[in-house]
């Protein structure tokens, strides 16, 4: 981290607070993210008034519950395995403490943000993962080879940018079988967003290995009878690193709002699965966001992700070394 | 050689284009449910009548075989029948194509105008309060979804009480504030990596600075990028409004198009797909063509 | 001879009258020496625009072939039928056809059209365009969607012209409601579409680019403008047949255009921005926006109370490839024990569906006919309250039990766990999905909601019965039972949990084909109430759909609109169209400006 401006050192921090905060989901949201509480529907959030430095919160019943730390709750399991049944807060039954506000059946916002995350955040790695892998393996031989595989190449990503994505999604959404868990869901959409991802990072891999294959080193290799394979995997590879990094800056953000936007449409996670999409699918409706401000409160998650990404993307595009 | 480079290019985009067309239909057809799914979920039809009017549309036939009928209505400009208009598809489209453009090209030639001046002095100042505010401004742009942005706006224009129906103010300003960010993240990138460039430090040393600088030096080596750029907007033309169109009611390509593929209509569906295919190859051709025109290594290597 | 043969039917149906063969011409509006009908209701000013919004644009205006909703919306009000369902009363009255007389087997039926009635373009007209309408329709080459509902017991209606106002209709058999069925049957003509029918091009006629000029109708409004993908404008109908009390011709608006907006939420802005006059149908949520926003002090909101539209959970109980799907094949041994249907019934909270997916505004559903339908709802069907009690006794007969993490599992052990399917398009069956999940997690089934795009689930349960559960919602466009045949018959399309069957698989299916078969002949209405109560009562004991609740009507209007009387049935804001007018000056918003 030493080597990494001010800027970069402050978005890699948010962006693994992020990730740590939305993989620890089960032990800092005070509630299960499916629990309906039918008769606290569209309940702004819940505000804390302290008395003598504790924090209390007032009861639908007119007591007021203080906020306990480490109490017992609902069971979850952790992403390796092991369940627990301990939460960082929470207040006692039948008090409820609703830190970003309650959703129409009634359901704990800020639970539901930390767990939407696990979803939206592995999907959107997911899809940028094989972007960039795809992206990088074609834009190799493309650039490297050019000749047919580089119009091959270039086509081809056309291709894919003009086709419909909209319907290629319909059409893998309605054949995936219906026993398959959310997650698993989850996982094709990502890898279908993914494939669909791909030209950008190869046009730009090509544009990189295009310039990288001319240079003085590269030819004196050659003339030492270095494989092609050789060339690109020790030369012409670790050129693309930078380009690479901002690239997976850019597209994790671009992913998760594509996530954003199936979900709009409707063809989002379903229930009881949570991700910051069909979180944000009910601000489709202008009755939801004039009366119910707390409902967009998880675009400030995407909007943290999108701008610590930004500041990284920008950080290793600039600072970097030259050329 | 630029005549053989473009009828090169000109070859591609044909194969191109019918290589979508052929990957469209194979996708439509796999995509379940047909044009009369909804007809058979109405009690009053019965199964004659629903057979009876398969027949009619002609959707018993192989894929095979509607791929040439469609290629056949191509030659005399149709682009097959919508089932559900029973029009044909090209006087559905040119309409609203022409509404859809309206929209865009204005959305485009705006972004154009507000994101070059502004990727060029944010590149010039690069650090600063400023520049940093202006990066937060794009972050939270840029992470809202054109969706979330064009309801956010109705909200707002609702509110504030100046919605009106059949102004193209509201798309606009949704299409803008889309696009905006990610243009001007491009244009500054791309600012700055010219300003970097042997040629120009070379220049800067020599003195020379402030608008000869800039649009004797860096504007046209950064003509490179900023081409492909333009090019990939021209791409997007058609197809980058649909969604807006359907949420602000403007009577464009957009809602037509989602109907069409709600309703599994057919040549409906295609000919928006190929419409919005042959804007993105052309664009993306344009821009190619733009920078074969500019930038001489560029002749050298192709 | 014509005069002679006239007077011989006027005094061969006073006869008739005389020996008591039932013989009606409602009381509700009459017919004046000119044989114009005479409409109630307040009688108003001429002029002004009225604006409406629709969610589509309609894809034809040809009345014989139209399949969906926006089409048929615009095409009503440009043409009339012969007799008329009261969209309020939900009674048939007179519209073209100024009286009728049914014989005593209620085989045929004899119409009288009102006399010097001209189309919109001034052609006369006459029974030849009648028999010309009712030719179109039920030619198979044409391919009517509507052909159906006009072959009676295997065969078409036959129809004769008996003189130049009189014509015949004879049915294979008597049919309950054979008046309903002349409920939107357009007269068509002839002077302008025979042509084309003898061609065989009827099916291309009157699309959306046709002139006005070659269009003409009965309907109070014709054909002025079309804007592809933005709106259709209509004007008056200088001839239109119905004058209001005072004698005034109908309608008293200049022209009604329909806006195409497709979002609702655009169209909510539209009209409280004043664009737009009426809106349709909103959502409850839109409802409780609209009725806050101070912009709307001149809007006029009304909750219609339940209409016909019926929401349900079902499961897939027919025959499904075991080879390709065996996880289906062998869930459906649970789906298929009643009593595990009539336990997820009891586990459902209806009182929470109403309340969270529809904001109050709803009437929670035991059965499929809605409370709106006063005249054929079962009332002495129970209404249990969600008991989670007896839901856990009634799987408990039925073999299956809890784990010790109380997961539900059947008789050999296998976890209860399905999936519900639901469409993407609709964000209130997504929602009452939701609420239906966490009532079965009390019993410990584990369910899954997948969104999918309608026609892909559509697919899913009517084709390649891929699918466990499903919640879908159907509307009735009438309140006669006899529209929903399709839904009831083991053999229709619409039998939702097991279609086109060839043979009904249980024995109450069996019972139910034959109650309606039954009812569909008889025309006794006490007997046919008696019939259909069975049905409800077979249905709510074996559950094919859990019927959950069925949603209000919410209209919103200008409130100088005047004679503005919402229905419940479709269509719920215009059926009245002609009779509609502005009490003050329509405002700033200049006729035809948009």
């Amino acid at each position: 981290m030493k080597h990494f401006s001010k800027q970069a050192r402050f978005a890699i921090s948010g962006l693994i607070c992020l990730h740590v905060a939305v993989l620890s989901a089960g032990f800092l949201a005070p509630y299960d993210p499916t629990e309906q509480n039918r008769s606290s529907v569209l309940r702004p959030p819940s505000t804390l008034h302290f008395v003598h430095l504790r924090p209390f919160v007032a009861g639908a019943d007119g007591h007021d519950y203080p906020l306990r730390f480490f109490i017992t709750g609902s069971k979850y399991r952790w992403f390796f395995g092991s369940s627990s049944v301990t939460h960082l807060f929470g207040v006692d039954q039948p008090g409820r403490v609703f830190l970003a506000g309650t959703d129409e059946f009634g359901r704990d916002q800020l639970s539901r943000i930390l767990w939407g995350g696990q979803i939206s955040l592995a999907t959107g790695w997911l899809a940028a993962l094989l972007a960039l892998t795809l992206g990088l393996g074609w834009g190799l031989i493309a650039g490297f080879f050019g000749g047919w595989r580089d119009t091959v190449l270039m086509r081809g990503a056309e291709l894919f940018l003009a086709l419909p994505w909209l319907y290629l999604l319909l059409t893998v959404r309605a054949f995936l079988p219906l026993s398959l868990s959310p997650w698993i869901t989850a996982l094709v959409m990502a890898l279908v967003i993914g494939i669909i991802g791909w030209p950008r990072p190869a046009r730009l891999v090509r544009g990189v290995v295009l310039s990288a294959k001319e240079r003085d080193y590269v030819y004196a290799a050659r003339g030492f009878g270095a494989s092609s394979w050789h060339l690109i995997l020790k030369h012409c590879l670790p050129q693309t690193y930078r380009l690479m990094a901002t690239q997976a800056a850019l597209l994790l953000p671009q992913f998760i709002l594509a996530e954003v936007t199936l979900s709009f449409v409707g063809l989002g996670v379903g229930d009881p699965a949570v991700s910051w999409g069909s979180l944000l699918a009910p601000l489709r409706q202008i009755a939801v966001i004039g009366s119910a401000w707390w409902m967009a409160l998880p675009v400030l998650a995407v909007i943290w992700t999108t701008w610590c990404c930004s500041l990284l993307e920008d950080n290793w595009k600039y600072t970097g070394e030259a050329g | 050689m630029f005549r053989r480079y473009l009828l090169r290019r000109l070859l591609h985009a044909l194969f191109l284009l019918a290589g979508i067309s052929v990957l469209s239909f194979v996708l439509l057809e796999l995509a379940p449910g047909d044009f009369l799914g909804e007809a058979k979920l109405n009690p009053q039809l019965g199964p004659a009548t629903v057979a009876a009017l398969r027949q009619q549309y002609g959707l018993n036939q192989s894929l095979p075989q509607r791929y040439a009928r469609w290629l056949g209505s191509l030659a005399d400009g149709s682009m097959g029948v919508s089932f559900a208009y029973n029009l044909p598809v090209s006087t559905l489209l040119w309409p609203r194509a022409r509404k859809t453009l309206q929209l865009t090209v204005t959305a485009l030639l705006l972004s154009w105008m507000i994101a070059l001046p502004l990727g060029v002095w944010s590149a010039a100042v690069r650090r600063g309060w400023l520049d940093r505010f202006a990066g937060l401004a794009t972050s939270l742009l840029l992470a809202l979804p054109d969706l979330v942005l064009a309801c956010l706006a109705l909200f707002v224009a609702v509110r504030a009480g100046w919605f009106r129906s059949n102004s193209a103010v509201l798309p606009v300003t949704v299409l803008v504030l889309a696009t905006l960010p990610t243009l001007l993240r491009h244009v500054r990138s791309a600012i700055f990596d010219v300003a970097g460039q042997a040629h120009v430090r070379a220049a800067r040393s020599q003195g020379i600075a402030g608008a000869q600088l800039w649009f004797r030096w860096l504007l046209p080596a950064a003509a490179n990028p900023l081409a492909s750029l333009f090019g990939l907007s021209i791409a997007g033309l058609v197809s980058s409004s649909l969604l807006v169109e359907t949420i602000l009611g403007w009577p464009g390509l957009g809602p037509l198009f989602l109907e069409a593929i709600a309703a599994r209509d057919f040549y409906l569906v295609i000919g928006p797909v190929m419409l919005s295919a042959a804007f993105l190859i052309g664009g993306l051709l344009l821009g190619d063509l733009l920078l074969y025109l500019i930038d001489p290594r560029i002749r050298i290597q192709t | 001879m014509k005069r002679d043969s006239g007077i011989y039917i006027r005094v061969t149906c006073a006869v008739l009258l005389a020996l008591g063969v039932f013989a009606r011409t409602p009381a509700c509006a009459e017919s004046t020496a000119d044989d114009l009908l005479i409409t109630h209701g307040e009688s108003g000013r001429y002029g002004g625009s009225l604006v409406v919004l629709e969610r589509a644009e309609p894809k034809t205006l040809n009345p014989v072939t139209a399949l969906d909703a926006p089409s048929r919306d615009v095409i009503r009000r440009m043409m009339a039928d012969l007799i008329s369902i009261n969209r309020r009363t939900l009674e048939t009255e007179p519209s073209v056809a100024k009286s009728w007389v049914v014989s005593r087997d209620g085989r045929q039926y004899v119409l009288e059209l009102r006399r010097g009635l001209r189309f919109s373009d001034g052609h006369p007209v006459d029974a030849e365009d009648i028999l010309f309408t009712f030719r179109a329709y039920l030619d198979e080459a044409v391919h009517s969607p509507q052909r159906d509902l006009l072959v009676i017991g295997g065969q078409p209606i036959g129809v004769e012209k008996v003189d130049a106002t009189h014509v015949r209709f004879r049915l294979s058999q008597p049919y309950a409601a054979a008046e309903r069925i002349f409920d939107s049957v357009a007269i068509l003509p002839r002077h302008l579409l025979e042509k084309a029918w003898r061609e065989g091009k009827l099916g291309d006629a009157w699309s959306l680019n046709t002139p006005p000029a070659e269009m003409a109708g009965l309907g109070p409004f014709q054909l002025k403008e079309y804007v592809p993908g933005d709106k259709i404008v209509l004007s008056k109908n200088k001839y239109y047949w119905k004058v209001d009390q005072k004698g005034n011709r109908l309608p008293y608006l200049d022209q009604i255009e329909f806006h195409f907006v497709p979002a609702e939420d655009t169209q909510v802005a539209q009209f409280i921005a004043g664009e737009a006059d009426i809106l349709n149908r909103v959502g409850a949520r839109n409802f409780d926006l609209l009725s806050g926003e101070a912009r709307t002090k001149d809007g006029h909101l009304e909750d219609a109370g339940p209409g016909l539209e019926y929401n349900f959970l079902f499961f897939n109980l027919g025959q499904v490839d075991a080879q390709r799907f065996p996880e289906i094949v062998a869930r459906q041994a649970w789906f298929r024990d009643v009593r595990f249907r009539q336990a997820i019934s009891a586990a459902v909270d209806r009182d929470a569906i109403v309340r969270l997916v529809y904001g109050g505004r709803a009437s929670a559903l035991w059965g499929h006919v809605t409370p709106a339908n006063r005249v054929w709802l079962n009332a002495a069907l129970p209404k249990p309250a969600q008991s989670i009690e007896r839901a856990r006794r009634l799987l408990q007969d039925a073999g299956f039990r809890w784990n010790e993490d109380g997961g539900l599992m059947d008789a050999s052990g296998k976890p209860v766990q399905f999936s519900i399917l639901v469409s993407s398009s609709s964000l209130e069956r997504g929602q009452m999905a939701t609420v239906i999940q966490e009532d079965l997690k009390k019993l410990g089934i584990q369910t899954q909601v997948v969104s999918l795009e309608f026609r892909a689930l559509l697919d899913r349960v009517l084709n390649s019965r891929q699918y466990e559960a499903s919640i879908l919602g159907l509307v009735s466009g009438d309140a006669d039972p006899n529209p929903e045949m399709n839904v009831w018959l083991s053999s229709g399309g619409s039998h939702l949990w097991n279609p086109s069957q060839n043979q009904p698989m249980t024995a109450w299916e069996a019972e139910i084909d034959r109650l309606m078969r039954q009812q569909m002949t008889t025309l006794d209405h006490a007997h046919r109430k008696q019939l259909y109560d069975r049905v409800q009562q077979i249905a709510a004991e074996n559950l094919p759909l859990i019927c959950l609740a069925s949603p209000n009507i919410l209209v919103a209007a200008r409130k100088n609109l005047g004679n503005f009387q919402p229905a419940v049935v479709d269509h719920y804001t215009l059926w009245n169209a002609e009779q509609l007018y502005w009490r003050q000056p329509a405002g700033a918003r200049a006729q035809g400006a948009r």
